[in-house]
């Protein structure tokens, strides 16, 4: 065996190691959520289905899933204009007010969650929003807008702009030539950014925590409440349920965008 | 009518100016290339005839309409781009249709019409082609069909063959100059290649440094330019410095740093001082080259005056020879200088380095120009 060889066998060895350390817990949850008894055990005593049973007949988890839909939609909808539309503009016109207000972008991902969320709770309960779900999306939105802001940043910076110009040349107003030019060149990344930003609200607990009321609890929220009474194998179930639509969105980003393209985005 | 007339042109970037006060008319049907050096300013002229860029002061002229205040979706001219700018998420022909479809002409009519022009293009058999996939020559015809497509008024092309190689480039040229006739259209060319703008241009505009320096037919501006960066760029040539020693009622004499007297014939309309510093050019086309005469023959010292005109002549020694293809190139030391000249292959004789060389010259050949750089009337 030759030397270059047996390094890159013991890297690749090493790596999945590593890579196996990571996976693990995702595994150790999934299992848990098999168990039959009242408390998370690992390995479980005996196998059973009980927990996913009750957990359809729990509407506080049920409405936790469609809060956290909701809200994550809504973050990665708000999200995706306001970023996309300050990176294009940014890009056609870099002004000296564009270039001092970017880096504001970037405060609310700076300041610690809770100070954020207790701060964002005085401010919405002014205007009578706190509990609300606008009030968990704008939160989301501070969030999630700077990573799609940064990401269309390098998408734009890739595209070509004389295409702009040769669609303005042929006849093609300012909505039309982003329509038909300028989108179909950078979708890809806009829907990167926007899967980002609903990943984004999907797992933040801190803020949702402080802002959102018995109705508008998000899954994080919810768990942490029942976590605090006991450590039930409720828990895994709604875990493992997380991990598959992860793993559903990873997919469909992947089979809509083609994983080639995504490393190259991200490298 | 698409005549367009550009007045007080002006494009400022903070400090920097662009294009500086141009103005020029150029004719329906006419078709003008711009031609100076990169940073001249001519693309960026082209670019606010397109609308693309907008001018600070002065206003751009299409026919009857002052178009200066309107965006490029607004206006009768279409652009071919250096890069091509081709849609590559579109099929070739769904490229050449896009002018029409932001027309809203009907799918069929855009898809025949589209054809139509890939077909005059010889691109027909590429219609369902990716652009990516099209090599450098075919991405300009694409690019060519497409901006004929929507029957512009004015083509605008932005040195649209400087990214092809030399063979392509110049055929090219001939087809462009045919769809030109074809068309009867205002084409404006930009290029800074002098090759390309004589061949295809009826006239020639010459930038530099952001101001339009001199328009005119090729042929006036090769044989007449306004200064001495005209004469530069156009063509290689030998700049001489030089002083004037004398004046005589039908000649100009100057001490040249050739170590010898030049007669330039001059009817004295310019009036020029002795000691007054000038530039002489003497483009290789002008000299003459043959073997040096032996020692009995006519001093080279004395110029003399024959063929109605003032024949100079100079011995050299050559000191290398440059084979260019069809022409081979010397350079000649003379004094303290030196001077190249040209002679085709095909001519009989050859120099080698070290070998005496004789030149000679039609003194009213000599352009000659003020320390300013503007041309003497002589």
């Amino acid at each position: 065996m030759r030397r270059e060889s047996l390094e890159t066998a013991l890297f690749r060895a090493g790596y999945l190691v590593v890579f196996a350390f990571m996976l693990l817990p995702l595994a150790v949850v999934v299992v848990t959520s098999f168990g039959a008894s009242g408390q998370i055990a690992f390995p479980p005593a005996e196998f059973s289905l009980t927990w996913y049973e009750s957990f359809f007949d729990q509407t506080d988890w049920l409405r936790a899933f469609d809060n956290s839909l909701l809200v994550g939609l809504g973050t990665a909808v708000v999200a995706t204009i306001l970023g996309v539309t300050a990176a294009f503009g940014q890009e056609i016109d870099d002004g000296l007010v564009g270039r001092l207000l970017a880096p504001l972008v970037l405060l609310p991902m700076l300041i610690p969650p809770v100070i954020f969320g207790v701060t964002l709770l005085v401010y919405f309960t002014e205007f009578d929003l706190q509990g609300s779900y606008v009030s968990l999306i704008l939160a989301h939105t501070l969030w999630a807008t700077p990573l799609v802001y940064f990401v269309m940043r390098s998408v734009f910076r890739r595209f070509d702009w004389q295409q702009l110009d040769a669609a303005h040349d042929l006849g093609a107003g300012p909505v039309r030539s982003f329509v038909h030019v300028v989108l179909p060149n950078v979708k890809h990344g806009i829907f990167v950014g926007a899967l980002l930003a609903f990943i984004v609200s999907l797992q933040e607990f801190v803020m949702a925590l402080f802002l959102s009321n018995h109705t508008t609890e998000t899954i994080p929220v919810v768990a942490w409440n029942q976590l605090r009474n006991s450590l039930s194998p409720m828990v895994s179930v709604v875990s493992t349920f997380l991990i598959l639509i992860s793993l559903g969105a990873i997919l469909l980003a992947a089979a809509a965008t083609n994983l080639n393209w995504l490393s190259k985005q991200l490298s | 009518m698409s005549e367009i007339e550009l007045s007080g042109l002006e494009k400022r970037y903070g400090d920097e100016l662009a294009v500086e006060d141009v103005s020029v008319t150029i004719e329906d049907g006419e078709l003008l290339c711009l031609l100076g050096p990169s940073g001249s300013g001519k693309s960026t002229t082209l670019r606010m005839i397109a609308g693309l860029t907008s001018p600070t002061d002065g206003t751009v002229r299409i026919g009857e309409d002052d178009v200066t205040e309107r965006p490029a979706y607004d206006r009768t001219t279409a652009t071919v781009f250096q890069d091509w700018a081709l849609f590559p998420h579109k099929t070739v022909l769904e490229n050449v249709a896009f002018g029409l479809r932001m027309q809203s002409t009907s799918t069929d009519e855009r898809r025949e019409r589209a054809r139509e022009m890939l077909d005059r293009v010889e691109m027909a058999e590429h219609a369902d082609d990716n652009p990516t996939n099209l090599s450098g020559g075919q991405k300009q015809r694409v690019a060519l069909a497409r901006s004929l497509a929507v029957n512009p008024d004015v083509l605008l092309l932005d040195e649209p063959l400087s990214n092809l190689d030399k063979r392509l480039r110049e055929d090219m040229q001939i087809e462009l100059r045919e769809i030109h006739e074809d068309l009867e259209k205002t084409f404006v060319h930009v290029t800074h290649d002098q090759d390309e703008a004589f061949t295809l241009a009826d006239r020639i505009g010459i930038m530099a440094d952001g101001e339009l320096v001199q328009v005119g037919d090729p042929h006036e501006v090769y044989e007449n330019p306004k200064n001495r960066f005209i004469e530069g760029f156009l063509g290689d040539t030998n700049f001489l410095a030089g002083e004037v020693a004398r004046t005589t009622a039908e000649s100009v004499v100057v001490e040249t740093e050739l170590g010898q007297e030049m007669i330039l014939p001059s009817d004295g309309d310019d009036a020029l001082a002795v000691g007054e510093s000038l530039t002489l050019s003497l483009r290789p086309e002008v000299l003459t080259i043959g073997e040096s005469p032996v020692a009995n023959d006519a001093d080279p010292e004395t110029a003399t005056v024959a063929d109605g005109g003032t024949t100079n002549e100079i011995v050299g020694t050559v000191e290398n020879a440059i084979y260019r293809g069809s022409t081979v190139r010397y350079s000649v030391a003379i004094e303290n200088s030196s001077v190249f000249v040209e002679r085709t292959v095909a001519d009989s004789g050859a120099f080698d380095a070290g070998d005496d060389i004789r030149i000679r010259w039609n003194g009213a050949d000599v352009l000659a120009f003020r320390e300013d750089g503007t041309r003497v009337d002589l």
